[in-house]
């Protein structure tokens, strides 16, 4: 066949290839070129980009922390007791009448908890992390089944799951103790980052809800004043942070702007991570402000943010700068110091 | 040593593995559907948080007990155990509830304040219309309110 009548499979076999090219594969190379998929490549890219082992460990220590921290103050035990009409069952708790029996729970929480902790230090890391996080499932789950989804714990938990089948414990953990050093490779970045991006999507979408569910209004009418007076009502004693936004409808506008424009800013963190001195400082405020004025307890989603928003290994090494520990001589094998983030 | 990139071994110069792409994938995936359409396939949520704009005048519900001389108290749900503190979500679903379910509601709430000495010959529920802009002070002023519902819980001994 004449060259110019092959059409488009042998038109565009590769130099060297030997191999036809087929439209499909035409079609996706071609699509590959559209703004969409290369804007989809270049987060691809910055997602699976090499990680320092160390900021994944700092990862499970802190969220391995606050999960165990939580499972041994939670209500759970409480919870077990509840009378059976009261029981409003979320997700797979609906397979049951009423909430899990005291034993089991107890089982649960011993489990959830020694597990947690273990992970924590990164004793057999691998085992001990997902094993945790399957046993407080139900637990936490149970503290959402009275009528209302308790978002505290459901970020901690959402930040945990990149990290179940990660090498998690490759440093900071006792697993790494027994082996050598771990180097930045790209099996430590993706947990990380994916959990960023849960981070920023939490507060992305908090703030889109407010959006979809009240439009212009939530900042605009008089949203925060009222949810605030209704809060201080409720009090045993007037809230005097409550009343004093609210007594100021100027402030209370301001408040609800500043809410809005923190949440739907938050993922300009993953593309300039600078911006998280901004960010992360005003959500943690913000879940302050929360407690203060609502006595409402945000305190495991603002520490999650923390954790997860924070470069610890290179605050660590701005502390004690590696090669020089101290009292100690210079160590040439120690992991590269200063991890820098690429931007998506 | 500082600045100095440590030699990597092979195996950390490897590309992130097929199954960790597939894993974050459809992880994120799922996160960002029940954001966008703010589904609740719990733990994965569509994070409302707040997310309603509320009115000047809000309507509630309110329990409260009954003791034989007629004297009503709002059942202390502050002070209740952990269970108990679903009661807004509760109240606001009572209508909705078969009356067996309406009962066994009333009967829990009133066996919880007997067991902290307070005597319940009734439970009576309200709805509730409270104008928060409304203030006397540093409180708001009370609510409007119409009986809703009243259940006649039975004693301890009864249940038995």
């Amino acid at each position: 066949m004449p060259r110019g009548e092959r059409g488009a499979v042998d038109s565009h076999r590769g130099p060297g290839s030997g191999r036809a090219t087929l439209p499909l594969r035409e079609a996706w190379r071609r699509a590959g070129r559209l703004p969409s998929a290369r804007a989809y490549g270049r987060v691809e890219r910055w997602l699976f980009a090499p990680g320092d082992p160390r900021r994944l460990a700092a990862l499970r220590i802190g969220l391995g922390g606050l999960l165990a921290a939580r499972l041994a103050s939670g209500p759970y035990p409480e919870l077990a007791t509840q009378p059976p009409a009261l029981f409003r069952p979320i997700s797979f708790l609906r397979l049951l009448d009423q909430m899990p029996s005291p034993e089991v729970v107890a089982v649960l929480q011993a489990l959830a908890l020694g597990a947690a902790v273990l992970a924590t230090v990164g004793l057999l890391t691998r085992a001990t992390l997902p094993l945790a996080w399957l046993a407080a499932l139900p637990l936490v789950a149970m503290t959402s089944s009275l009528g209302k989804v308790v978002h505290n714990d459901v970020l901690l938990l959402l930040c945990l799951v990149p990290l179940l089948p990660s090498r998690a414990g490759a440093a900071w953990s006792l697993d790494a103790r027994q082996r050598p050093v771990a180097a930045r490779g790209p099996a430590f970045g993706w947990p990380v980052r994916t959990a960023m991006v849960v981070v920023a999507g939490a507060y992305f979408f908090s703030g889109l809800a407010k959006l979809l569910h009240a439009g212009p209004a939530w900042v605009a009418s008089g949203n925060i004043r009222w949810v605030l007076y209704a809060s201080s009502d409720g009090q045993p004693e007037p809230n005097p942070f409550a009343l004093f936004v609210a007594d100021r409808p100027v402030l209370a506008h301001l408040v609800a702007a500043a809410t809005l424009a923190v949440e739907l800013g938050f993922p300009l963190v993953l593309w300039r991570p600078r911006l998280a001195w901004l960010f992360v400082p005003a959500v943690v405020a913000m879940h302050a402000g929360i407690g203060l004025a609502m006595h409402l307890d945000y305190s495991v989603m603002a520490a999650t943010v923390l954790v997860v928003m924070v470069d610890w290994p290179a605050l660590a090494d701005r502390i004690v700068p590696p090669g020089n520990p101290p009292g100690g001589s210079p160590d040439p094998s120690g992991p590269r110091p200063v991890d820098v983030e690429e931007r998506p | 040593m500082l600045g100095v990139e440590q030699p990597s071994s092979p195996s950390t110069l490897a590309p992130a593995p097929r199954w960790a792409r597939w894993f974050v994938g459809a992880f994120l995936a799922l996160f960002v559907v029940c954001g966008l359409a703010g589904l609740e396939a719990w733990p994965l949520t569509g994070w409302r948080l707040f997310a309603d704009a509320r009115q000047a005048r809000q309507p509630g519900f309110q329990a409260v007990t009954v003791d034989r001389a007629d004297r009503e108290t709002p059942v202390p749900f502050a002070g209740l155990p952990a269970g108990y503190q679903g009661y807004v979500q509760v109240l606001r679903g009572f209508a909705g509830l078969p009356t067996a379910e309406q009962a066994a509601v009333c009967q829990a709430w009133a066996e919880a304040v007997r067991d902290r000495g307070g005597e319940v010959a009734e439970v009576r529920i309200y709805q509730t219309v409270t104008d928060v802009s409304a203030r006397i002070g540093d409180r708001g002023a009370p609510p409007e309110r119409a009986r809703r519902f009243t259940c006649r819980p039975r004693s301890a001994d009864a249940a038995g």
